[in-house]
């Protein structure tokens, strides 16, 4: 046992050590950060108010009803929240519309410590507006997507207002009947609810089988391509002068298969904690909360971290253990390839079967594939974020697994202490048939 | 004594197509340098990893410390180096004579000290916190040395130590060979030079084609081989020698190696005869002893023949 631990850890080590490590680990949650970060900063990223002068040439004092309509939005929801707009309005004939017009322009979008900045942008009223709605708007932030729709649906709404009136309609009766519709979808499981919209749940499905198909791929092949390396360094006579195949295997296995588990829970822990704390760190960074609502990361429930760590875990040891023999067998990296394709061939399968579960989460298909041990580790953690699994459903999935990981680790440990000590040729499936029996 | 160290009982192992050991038995008593000699090919390497439990015997048994449980039971009793010298290239040298300890059951602090005295006994201590891979070959030598020896094992089992180390290495490494002998422990290493193992060895066995040719203490040993021996050194004008050395009523048999000869005489001749003959012949002579055989002479004569035709390795058991 003490042994096993000697060789888990220095394999653990001597693999977080690596600098490819380190920047690997680091770099995706730096990335999901900027994901949830960027686009808010990009597309909204209003906290302030927004100063607005408005060139009213309707002739008809459209200017006025526009101006209530945009002083009344707030920031945020908090009744202490500040308006989001403040207005001026600067009436004018259309014959004085174009140099009014310019003079505003002139004195909008410089940054904030700049003597010339009086504006942020100046919306420009035609006689034309009211009848064809089309208005202009001239400002430093018009990239800002969200904002821009914000405002026009403001303008939308007053115009209406105003056409309504116009037609004899009461204006409050016109503002009740203007609420607009507002809706939340959240997923149900074992009719409690999750707290996952239906847009998060297709999203963690699709990362989350993207990152267990990666990572079981690199990590298992990992095991393959250091057991090639103990086999041309000649150290594996040195190990197995004091180590049994079997300590040698699930030390290797472990310790890979331990390195690629601190990787994902960090990645794991990176998405769980910046989605339920994202407005946390977005005001750390300073964003409106505005900005925050904006993020693409969905929120991660603790179950399923656990449940996507422990199918991480269990498919790693299984996928492991499988290419650990069939560097055992070989004596170079090319030489792999030819077995490592059927291993591989497993892993590509599992992967595609996400697919088919995110279009049909309670499929035939979808649930046979969660049963089936080699390809549960990418599909059950994807079935249990997309639909609810029942407790009992899981326990089978994984005892099956459990007993088939066992199952794979026997015959690579047959595989491995026969393998290991094999230079030359590569052995014939006759022969590889005689390692297992021996 | 106590039981033996190791005692291999006739065993014999085949690789595809040809018979790497065959039926060979021997015995190395605890305590002592015990010298496995024999020409490249002899199956040298392989009766070790047999005796190391790295391959399985096709016939007969391995008995270590007097039980057959084999090596890897005993692992904490036995120090190995490989004639394939093999490290982690990446791991700190310190890392890893700290790893190694730790496989052999040694407690990591433990294994952490004696990783320390060890690099500075053979001088590399400034290199602790390297990457194996960038020692020079020596010295990973050394380090892998270091390795084998760091659980203070009781026996020793090296695979052509000296092999590739420069005469002042050598000289470290065969010093701490005699060293672990003075203490009570048992050395087994192999080698194809004869002098190494001359000097070292209290006992030898000398193996080719995978068979025991001789085997016991050395002066046992040049004593079975009889005979007298000659041991001649030339100054000048040795091509006058020819004739005599030609001579086979004379000398048996002749080990020529230019400045110096090494000759075993002839059954019924004298060394006298051959003095005399060489001095007639005015060959200036620098040295004439008679000796006994060196390990060398034995072993060209008894495996010499052999040494033309020893089959090449299969891959398996290089």
């Amino acid at each position: 046992m003490k042994k096993i631990i000697a060789v888990v850890r220095r394999e653990f080590v001597e693999r977080v050590r690596t600098k490819a490590f380190v920047i690997s680990t680091v770099m995706l949650p730096v990335f999901i950060v900027l994901m949830a970060v960027l686009p808010g900063l990009m597309m909204s990223g209003t906290d302030r108010t927004s100063r607005v002068a408005m060139v009213d040439a309707s002739g008809i004092d459209l200017g006025q009803p526009v101006r209530e309509a945009m002083l009344a939005e707030k920031l945020s929801d908090k009744p202490d929240a500040r308006p989001r707009y403040s207005v001026q309005v600067f009436p004018a004939s259309t014959a004085e519309l174009a140099s009014v017009r310019d003079g505003l322009i002139g004195k909008t979008g410089f940054s904030k410590n700049k003597q010339q900045d009086t504006w942020d942008g100046v919306m420009v009223l035609t006689a034309d507006t009211l009848a064809s709605g089309k208005l202009e708007y001239y400002g430093g932030n018009v990239g800002a997507v969200q904002s821009m729709s914000q405002l026009q649906r403001t303008v939308s709404n007053a115009l209406a207002t105003v056409r309504l009136g116009k037609s004899g309609v009461d204006a409050a009766l016109v503002k009740k009947a203007m609420a607009a519709a507002d809706m939340d979808t959240t997923k149900v499981s074992d009719g409690k609810l999750t707290g996952q919209s239906g847009k998060d749940s297709f999203l963690i499905a699709y990362f989350m089988g993207f990152i267990l198909y990666i990572s079981i791929l690199l990590y298992g092949q990992q095991t393959m391509t250091s057991v090639i390396e103990e086999k041309t360094s000649r150290i594996m006579e040195v190990l197995t002068s004091s180590l049994t195949p079997f300590q040698m295997l699930l030390g290797k296995v472990l310790g890979v298969g331990l390195a690629g588990l601190t990787q994902m829970a960090i990645w794991g822990g990176s998405v769980f904690v910046v989605s339920s704390k994202g407005a946390e760190i977005g005001s750390m960074l300073g964003m409106g909360a505005d900005a925050v609502q904006q993020s693409p990361i969905p929120s991660m429930p603790p179950g399923l971290l656990v449940v996507f760590l422990l199918y991480f875990a269990l498919g790693f040891l299984l996928y492991g253990a499988l290419y650990a023999a069939i560097g055992a067998m070989c004596n170079t990296i090319q030489e792999t390839q030819q077995y490592a394709i059927f291993v591989t061939v497993f892993i590509i399968v599992g992967f595609f079967s996400v697919f088919s579960l995110i279009k049909d989460p309670t499929g035939g298909l979808g649930v046979t594939m969660s049963y089936i041990p080699f390809f549960a580790p990418f599909t059950m953690p994807v079935r249990w974020s997309m639909s609810s699994v029942p407790p009992l459903e899981l326990a089978l999935s994984l005892g099956l697994m459990v007993v088939t990981l066992l199952a794979c680790v026997w015959l690579a440990a047959r595989i491995y202490r026969t393998g290991i000590l094999m230079y030359g040729k590569k052995p014939s499936w006759g022969e590889l048939w005689r390692w297992i029996r021996a | 004594m106590s039981a033996a160290s190791v005692r291999v009982e006739s065993v014999t192992k085949r690789f595809s197509g040809h018979t790497a050991v065959n039926n060979l038995s021997m015995e190395v008593a605890s305590g002592g340098i015990y010298g496995l000699l024999g020409p490249n090919g002899a199956g040298k390497s392989t009766t070790i990893r047999l005796i190391m439990g790295i391959l399985e015997p096709d016939q007969g048994r391995v008995v270590l410390f007097g039980s057959d449980h084999g090596s890897r039971k005993l692992s904490q009793r036995i120090g190995y180096l490989p004639e394939e010298r093999g490290l982690y290239k990446k791991m700190k040298v310190l890392d890893h004579l700290i790893f190694l300890g730790e496989t052999k059951g040694i407690s990591r602090t433990d294994s952490r000290r004696r990783a320390h005295n060890w690099l500075e006994r053979l001088g590399v201590s400034d290199w602790a916190l390297k990457k194996v891979e960038d020692l020079s070959k020596g010295m990973q030598q050394k380090v892998q040395f270091a390795g084998a020896l760091l659980h203070e094992p009781e026996l020793v089992i090296l695979d052509e130590p000296f092999s590739g180390l420069d005469p002042v290495n050598a000289q470290v490494m065969k010093d701490i060979v005699v060293a672990i002998a003075a203490e009570g422990r048992t050395v087994l290493f192999s080698t194809h030079v004869m002098e190494q193992a001359e000097r070292m060895c209290d006992r030898i066995a000398i193996i080719a084609r995978g068979e025991m040719v001789v085997s016991g203490t050395v002066a046992q040993v040049k004593e079975d081989f009889g005979g007298r021996h000659v041991a001649l050194g030339f100054t000048h004008d040795k091509q006058r020698a020819e004739a005599i050395l030609a001579d086979r009523s004379l000398i048996a048999h002749l080990d020529d190696y230019g400045a110096s000869a090494e000759l075993q005489m002839a059954e019924g001749a004298d060394p006298e005869q051959l003095l005399a003959a060489l001095v007639r012949e005015g060959v200036g002579l620098r040295r004439f002893e008679v000796v006994e055989p060196s390990l060398h002479a034995i072993f060209i004569a008894k495996v010499g023949a052999d040494v033309a035709v020893a089959p090449a390795r299969a891959g398996a058991a290089a």
